[in-house]
């Protein structure tokens, strides 16, 4: 086991239950209300430990920053043992939410289905190791169980992710495993049946909407949380600030973390493209194709930290800034680039002299 | 009991709008036997009680306390059903105990809040509505807000209205609602009373006088002859531990040198629409229709059933609107629900838990769903009603005089009536009165109407500018009647609240055609001094106007006045200058404002057809000469839209200011070879669209059309035939007859021949070809 943990330090990315095992352990330790069957603590502590709080000496971090109504939402559907369907804007931490809520409740937050076009029922029911069920018929060692399979058995949590990228009919298997919480294997002659705890969480994405609608069956299965893009600047703002030095420490990115102000810059761009207006409300602006999530904001600043480390001085300059800035709102050439030339042409040149080296920059990223 | 409640009076502090404080409040009333019960409100409007617990009274009502005379100041006491205050006063009706309200009366109210505002300092930003005055009481004044917030985040709540239901309206243990909100209050009033004093002096001394006057009152009940602990009183929570101590009155001369303005007080009929809309008014106001359903489900005994009442209310809803919703997701709604609620260690699910879960199964995750269903659960549509006379405010009194005096009574129903009226003086009866009697009741509806008092409605007439004939649907209704009460505080009367509302209007008015139709209103509402203001205002603005649509629009409104106004018996005289004003305007500017597009020509044909029109009716008046100047020039001009030119021709054809050669030369310069299509067959259009007799009884001018039609280049052919199609697109089937008949002499063909060709079917080829005319490219023009 030790050398398994010593593997997953070498992970470029850590599961959550392994990154914040203390506080997951302060929270179990400290945690005072009903447990239900087949979880790990109380909801009251899952909710701690997604919205932030204390166990008592240990500081829980916020994992969702923004409407914790949402998250207590999503604990107390977990509670009554229905599936939980995270919609939302790609971006919007659907995924990081459905990750941290396993991994607070059932202590795993691995078992996962990867929803694909390409995605078969055997990814949510289950398939045969061909090899042995050619030599000894069906066997329950024959057997490859899918991750939902898996956490029926041990009363855990599945996670589902992109659920709306796979075909209905894949979709549709997952109708009867929500409604009968069994999984009957006819060539064995046995069924599976959930334990206590069991339950999925499954992310969709709204800008997929179309590609495979969902059928009314199953949205019927599961309780359906909608998470916002971040409401207000302060909120977008501290969840960039946040992840950007999570992931600089955990990608040894040598460069320092941005200033506050830069953070500022870039969250301010985002917002007034995705909104379609400045912030103030005064002046509209022209949304560009592609999704300006926060995530891209995030993915975007390390970017530019990753180039000031490597080609810089180490230090953000707008340069970078611009350069990161650019590849992440022009993505459909020529429409966007001008969405981008108007923009800065037009509200950011008017900003003031503390926007005007970044201004400069991007003017010369975008000829 | 501990001696020293025993020693006082019992006081029942709650909050105003709350089922749990009404519930727990019969609770402790039957426990007690009081046999006076004191509660919070103007001690003038104690008369009021016995109407307020009436049989035929239905709340939502409300009192409504407001002064005579100018500046109107208001003061408002709505009760819901499962208001404690209300549930007390039928509780002491039902068991024989004396019932009064204590609190200054509504006289007192209305001065301070005179005195008040006086001495505001104008730039300190302050909660204005007067309602704020009647509700200092609650728990929740706005300045300490902050302090309520911070109670809902320490027990882990949204907000403060989610930790009170949690806290106190689902607290079912006896005692508990009035135990807990005394000390909290106490507590309170220790922590924000310094604070208070210091950052809002006057709302502390307003409290503390209003606590002084009800302790003299609770003392005055214990001298006539009330065992102390035979008393309950009921406050809202704020004030309740103030009044333990009876020590501290306010003496008579003190009451005597109080400020009062001479006011008047009724009941009015209420709704839950309106109880949500107030400002600054205690809880359960976001909710009435949710809190009446809790307030049913306790009084059934079955608080528990709340959620399942809730949910599927709303997907009820929900599914009227269309949408399907499965019973098995109301069940797992409220389990959501319940869920939420254990989450805060709850007993019950809060309307927050409740909506947040009809959003998740019953919208699927989308508020947008199930926000109209939320809304009408929530706020729910009923009126309360009052027994008959019971509400009385002088505006009610003068709209029952002119009723009965117009003979209209028997319209006061709420079925819908169908009224025809004749504005003509009915010659065969003698009194004035009843000559224009229809007259009279007209100028009521549309004075009603200017109120926003939806009692008559007016339909369109039939008979298209049949002036003297109107329709109206009239219908009486609880929402009329609050219409009515509210018109109050505009004036005494109809006519002066009328006049009010006009004058406002005009005042705020910042356009020609608005201010014309004012005028008009004014005329309707027979008005006369505002007919003058209103022409003033409609001076004012046409000084500054240059656009011809609008002055067009308003010298038309005016015309018709004019015309029409000694049918409505008003004096127009003082318009006519107006008019003349303003067709000068519109002569003036007419050339300036025909160089425009074709889609802008539209509105400027038919402001020139309405100046025509005004030319000809008024022509006494109005300087006719300068319009046919300005319109010659017009039709002379090469620069100006063609259509414009061609319509100004058209109009100095029909009033033949211009001969028959002179038409015929201008059609030959105008339809000469080498004009642009757009140009000729566009001014050509314009020609067309008036007087076509005129145009179809001269056969020179379809020879000059033929002629020029010939002359066309094939590609010059196609576009002057998008121009043609459309001019003679409005032409009667009978005046394309009388075309192809001109048409067919002119070129020697049997007219039945052409005819049959240019009005029958198109052939399939022909069809096509038009198909491939659809597609053609305006781009270049």
């Amino acid at each position: 086991m030790s050398t398994g943990q010593e593997q997953l330090q070498d992970n470029m990315r850590l599961p959550a239950e392994v990154l914040y095992r203390e506080e997951l352990e302060a929270l179990r330790k400290e945690d005072k209300g009903n447990i239900p069957a087949g979880w790990q603590m109380s909801p009251r502590s899952v909710f701690t430990f997604i919205a932030g709080g204390k166990a008592g000496n240990t500081v829980i971090t916020p994992k969702y920053i923004g409407n914790t109504r949402l998250i207590e939402m999503a604990v107390a559907t977990l509670v009554t043992d229905r599936a939980l369907l995270l919609i939302g804007e790609p971006g919007t931490a659907k995924s990081w939410l459905s990750e941290n809520l396993a991994a607070a409740i059932y202590g795993n937050s691995g078992l996962v289905v990867q929803g694909t076009a390409g995605t078969s029922e055997e990814h949510v029911r289950y398939s045969w190791n061909y090899a042995m069920l050619l030599a000894n018929g069906p066997t329950p060692e024959a057997l490859v169980k899918s991750p939902i399979m898996r956490a029926m058995e041990e009363g855990g949590i599945a996670r589902f992710e992109e659920i709306s990228r796979c075909a209905s009919e894949v979709q549709d298997a997952l109708i009867s495993i929500l409604s009968e919480k069994t999984i009957s294997v006819p060539e064995l002659g046995k069924e599976t049946g959930a334990r206590k705890g069991f339950s999925i969480i499954a992310t969709a994405n709204t800008r997929d909407r179309g590609v495979n609608e969902m059928s009314a069956a199953l949205k019927r299965r599961f309780n359906i949380i909608v998470l916002p893009a971040p409401s207000d600047l302060e909120t977008e703002l501290s969840i960039v600030k946040k992840r950007v030095a999570e992931i600089a420490s955990s990608y040894e990115l040598q460069a320092a973390v941005p200033a506050d102000e830069a953070l500022l810059k870039v969250v301010t761009i985002f917002r007034e493209l995705r909104s379609g207006m400045t912030l103030d409300k005064k002046e509209k602006v022209k949304t560009p194709a592609g999704v300006i999530s926060t995530a891209e904001a995030i993915s975007l600043l390390t970017n530019s930290m990753a180039l000031a480390a490597s080609f810089g001085s180490g230090v953000l300059t707008d340069g970078d800034l611009a350069a990161g800035l650019q590849g992440a709102i022009v993505k459909d050439d020529d429409k966007d680039k001008l969405v981008w030339k108007e923009y800065l042409d037009n509200v950011m040149k008017k900003k003031g002299a503390e926007w005007r080296g970044l201004y400069q920059a991007c003017k010369e990223m975008n000829e | 009991m501990n001696p020293a409640a025993q020693a006082g009076v019992h006081i029942f502090g709650v909050r105003h709008l709350s089922p749990g404080g009404a519930k727990h409040l019969l609770e402790y009333l039957e426990e007690l036997q009081p046999t006076a019960v004191l509660i919070e409100g103007p001690s003038d409007a104690t008369d009021e009680i016995r109407h307020l617990t009436h049989q035929a009274t239905k709340p939502p009502v409300a009192i409504l306390a407001f002064t005579g005379e100018l500046p109107v100041r208001t003061a408002l006491w709505p009760f819901a059903v499962y208001s404690p205050e209300y549930q007390g006063m039928k509780w002491a009706k039902a068991n024989g105990a004396e019932v009064a309200f204590i609190d200054l009366p509504a006289a007192v109210t209305l001065g301070l809040q005179d005195a008040l505002r006086r001495e505001e300092n104008p730039g300190r930003s302050r909660k204005p509505s007067s309602e704020d005055r009647t509700e200092s009481s609650g728990t929740e004044a706005p300045a300490y807000e902050s302090i309520y917030s911070r109670i809902a985040r320490l027990a882990g709540e949204y907000d403060y209205d989610m930790y009170w239901e949690r806290n106190y309206e689902h607290n079912s243990s006896a005692g508990a609602y009035r135990s807990a909100l005394l000390s909290f209050s106490a507590q309170m009033r220790a922590l924000s009373e310094g604070m208070e004093q210091r950052e809002e002096p006057r709302e502390h001394a307003y409290n503390a006088l209003r606590e002084a006057y009800m302790r003299r009152q609770i003392k005055l009940r214990i001298e006539a002859g009330h065992r102390p602990d035979k008393i309950v009183v009921i406050c809202g929570a704020y004030h309740a531990a103030a009044l333990a101590d009876l020590s501290e009155t306010i003496s008579d001369e003190e009451i005597a040198k109080l400020p009062s303005r001479s006011s008047k007080l009724t009941l009015m009929p209420y709704s839950y629409y309106k109880l949500t809309t107030m400002s600054g008014y205690g809880a359960g106001n976001s909710a009435p229709h949710y809190f009446e359903m809790m307030w049913e489900g306790m009084e059934k005994g079955r608080p528990d059933e709340l959620p399942h009442r809730y949910l599927s209310s709303v997907a009820r809803l929900v599914r009227s609107g269309g949408a399907h919703r499965s019973t098995a997701e109301v069940i797992e709604a409220v389990r959501l629900a319940e869920s939420l609620a254990a989450l805060h260690e709850g007993s019950a699910p809060t309307l927050r838990d409740l909506r947040d879960a009809a959003q998740t199964l019953l919208g699927h995750g989308d508020l947008s769903a199930v926000a109209e269903a939320l809304a009408r659960v929530d706020v729910g549509t009923a009126i309360g009603s009052l027994a008959e006379g019971v509400s009385q405010t002088p505006i009610q009194e003068d709209l029952n005089r002119l009723l009965k005096r117009y003979k209209l009574e028997k319209y006061k129903s709420t079925v819908a009536n169908d009224l025809s009226l004749d504005l003509r003086e009915n010659r065969r009866v003698t009194s004035e009165e009843a000559a224009y009697l229809d007259l009279y009741r007209s100028v009521l509806f549309h004075r009603l109407n200017l109120l926003g008092i939806s009692f008559a409605i007016n339909r369109p007439s039939g008979q298209e500018g049949a002036t003297w004939a109107e329709h109206w649907t009239i219908q009486w209704s609880p929402e009329v009647e609050i219409q009515v009460v509210e018109s109050t505080l505009l004036g005494e009367t109809i006519e002066v609240a009328a006049a009010y509302v006009l004058r406002e209007k005009l005042q705020n008015c910042h356009d020609v055609a608005d201010a014309s139709g004012l005028i008009r209103l004014a005329c309707q509402c027979a008005m006369t001094s505002q007919i003058e203001e209103g022409s003033r205002a409609l001076q004012g603005l046409a000084v500054d106007s240059r656009d011809v649509v609008g002055i067009a629009a308003a010298a038309r409104e005016l015309s018709m006045i004019i015309s029409f106004g000694d049918i409505r018996k008003v004096d127009t005289a003082p318009l006519v200058p107006l008019l003349e004003q303003l067709f000068r305007r519109g002569c003036l500017f007419l050339l300036d404002a025909s160089g425009c597009n074709d889609e802008a020509a539209d509105r400027m044909i038919t402001a020139m057809n309405e100046l025509n029109g005004i030319a000809l009716e008024h022509s006494e008046t109005v300087d006719d000469h300068l319009w046919l100047q300005e319109l010659l020039n017009l039709s002379s001009r090469d620069d100006r839209n063609p259509r414009l030119s061609g319509f100004a021709c058209a109009i100095l054809m029909e009033r033949g200011m211009i001969s028959a050669e002179e038409v015929s030369a201008e059609v030959s310069r105008r339809l000469s070879p080498g004009i642009p299509a757009d140009l000729g067959a566009g001014w050509f259009e314009g020609l067309s669209m008036r007087g076509r007799y005129g145009l179809l009884s001269r056969m020179s001018l379809w020879e000059q059309l033929d002629g020029y039609i010939n002359a066309l280049e094939d590609e010059e052919f196609k576009r002057a035939l998008v121009f043609l199609r459309r001019a003679f697109s409005t032409f009667s089937p009978r005046e394309k007859t009388m075309i192809s008949e001109l048409l067919g002499e002119l070129w020697g063909v049997n007219a039945e021949q052409a005819a049959e060709i240019l009005t029958g079917e198109l052939k399939e080829e022909e069809a096509k070809m038009l198909e491939e005319l659809n597609d053609f490219d305006f781009g270049n023009f």
